[in-house]
């Protein structure tokens, strides 16, 4: 049981695949956040495309699945 | 051995750090000064800095060396292993502990649990920082040893002294601020090395291509899911349980040095964009410190110690001048460690130790010079212990196992604190104590009970999950807090949407 010996019939291709699902579901949970709390911090007139964390976090996130996918 | 221009390089670059550290002396004026920046650091230099203090010596000589052995998948680390977890703290627990004014992470656990809890949390961080240093100090030594000839003690002693000095006069701000230098030191000396040895073994295709008919112990070198029957530690069971599940969340959460430099930012915007902004970075990192280690499997086949991969590319690729840069960048990687260590843990001790227990009131000037004596104290605890991590035979797995003893109980507990409001303090402690044990227990007795070589990454898993439930059963059985108390301090929907509100 310690050694996860119940999981040893996953390909791992599978289990990349658990990996990646996983990035994808992060991204929409970072999607979900209100736009209000990721700006908090910054006055109003000042918040710009460039200043969103949910974009930067997409960025991320992207750039991630692609490394995990190519290896 | 280094040329003329290499030691001009490696000095001008010690004592270009040391000036710059000491020009942030003017600005601490106080404990706030000195132990969170004044609260006025931007999020470029705190992401800087939190990538750079995270890829010390360590990463340079036992990324490379790991690297050397088996393959890619060590890269899970600063990918998977950091990536999840640093977005996870920027967009949920950095806000909390930024909104709380508060110092210490055992100082949140203080408030949501006890001070049982805070103190064990704290000591138990204090001590395991204390022979971090020794690790880094021992990293030193080894790289010194193989590339300059100097003797083991002159090269601790020699980092002690320039670290120690600009960090004890200008707290977390000169440490924050050399880092970013740092930062930029250790990307130019890295991809200098990483290119020149691309070049050596003939380009990325070819350096796979001989990898791979290297024989069958080679097969799964370029697999960054390794297999779950792997001997390696870095089957894919242990990444996602372990490592993506536990570790890194502990470690980018619930770990002061990472944390301390967030709650520096002059805004909650900064905050959470230094952590993105951090993991950006730290997708380049593998490139650096885990390249040079597979282009040493071609270059240096058959080497018997694989933390020697990294120094052995040093001498026999770079030139002359970039041998100077690339010791500077390795030095930049250790400083940075080291000078966070020392920060965090003298805001540990005089936060949650030295104010509560032996001098509470004082006034701001009396904790401030407490923390400059601690910093200095903690300096020769570092050097003094530097010699244990020579027994164990990969660096980076050494303080991997220092790590796997207290990251799983103590995210167990941060965890369920902020999440559960039914969790109580007689829950929190029992399940760090308990945890811990466990955590010890397993690592004795690893033979027993693993079949893969350094188990560390399945330790934190099993701790983490016998911690949540010894905290949930043991809360459910103990008196709940009440509303009152426990404001401000467990995670409400409606941080999201009503902002400033806890």
């Amino acid at each position: 049981m310690f050694n996860f010996d119940w999981l040893s019939g996953v390909s791992q291709e599978t289990a990349k695949m658990i990996f990646l699902s996983m990035y994808a579901l992060i991204g929409l949970l970072v999607l979900l956040l209100p736009t209000e709390y990721i700006y908090e911090g910054i006055a109003k007139e000042d918040r710009h495309w460039w200043n969103n964390l949910k974009l930067w976090s997409i960025v991320v996130l992207s750039i991630l699945a692609s490394i995990y996918n190519h290896f | 051995m280094l040329a003329g221009i290499d030691y001009f390089i490696v000095i001008a670059y010690i004592v270009g750090m040391l000036l710059l550290g000491l020009y942030f002396k003017k600005f601490v004026n106080n404990s706030e000064d000195y132990f969170l920046g004044g609260k006025s650091l931007p999020f470029w230099a705190i992401g800087m800095s939190i990538v750079v203090s995270d890829i010390g010596a360590l990463d340079f000589v036992g990324v490379s060396g790991q690297a050397y052995r088996y393959g890619i998948s060590v890269g899970n680390f600063d990918w998977v292993g950091s990536v999840p977890a640093m977005l996870l703290a920027a967009f949920i627990f950095i806000p909390y502990f930024w909104r709380g004014g508060m110092y210490t992470i055992p100082e949140y656990l203080g408030r949501r649990y006890n001070q049982k809890v805070r103190t064990i949390a704290s000591v138990t961080w204090i001590l395991f920082f204390a022979l971090d240093l020794g690790v880094l100090f021992w990293a030193s030594a080894v790289l010194l040893n193989v590339l300059m000839g100097w003797p083991i003690w002159i090269s601790i002693v020699a980092t002690a002294g320039v670290v120690g000095l600009y960090t004890y006069f200008g707290g977390i701000t000169a440490v924050i601020m050399t880092d970013v230098v740092q930062f930029v030191i250790m990307f130019i000396g890295g991809f200098a090395l990483v290119f020149l040895s691309l070049y050596e073994v003939g380009g990325w295709d070819n350096m796979v291509e001989k990898i791979s008919t290297m024989g069958p112990e080679y097969r799964n070198h370029f697999d960054i899911i390794q297999p779950q029957d792997t001997k390696s530690p870095f089957p894919w069971t242990g990444i996602l349980f372990g490592l993506t599940f536990v570790m890194a969340n502990a470690y980018m959460i619930g770990n002061q040095s990472i944390v301390q430099r967030c709650l520096t930012a002059k805004n909650e915007w900064h905050a959470k964009a230094s952590m993105i902004f951090g993991s950006a970075l730290k997708m380049f990192i593998p490139i650096l410190v885990l390249f040079p280690g597979l282009m040493a499997v071609v270059v240096h086949p058959g080497l018997a110690d694989g933390d020697q991969a990294l120094p052995m590319m040093i001498k026999s690729i770079l030139p002359p001048g970039l041998v100077g840069l690339m010791f500077a960048a390795f030095f930049a990687g250790l400083m940075s460690s080291v000078d966070s260590l020392l920060n965090s843990t003298a805001t540990l001790f005089t936060k949650d130790i030295y104010e509560p227990f032996i001098k509470k009131g004082a006034d701001d000037k009396h904790y401030l010079k407490v923390g400059q004596i601690t910093t200095l104290v903690l300096l020769l605890i570092g050097v003094a212990t530097s010699p244990i991590s020579s027994d164990f035979p990969g660096i980076y797995v050494a303080i991997q196992t220092f790590m796997s003893y207290f990251q799983g109980p103590i995210f167990a507990i941060l965890l369920l604190g902020i999440f559960w409001k039914r969790t109580t303090e007689w829950g929190g402690l029992s399940a760090l104590v308990i945890g811990i044990g466990f955590a010890i227990y397993l690592n004795v007795f690893k033979e027993q009970f693993f079949t893969i070589e350094d188990p560390f990454l399945y330790i934190s898993w099993w701790s983490f999950l016998l911690g949540f439930i010894v905290n949930v059963v043991v809360s459910l059985l103990t008196k709940k807090h009440t509303e009152e108390q426990l404001k401000g301090l467990v995670f409400r929907s409606k941080i999201l949407v009503e902002n400033k509100k806890l």
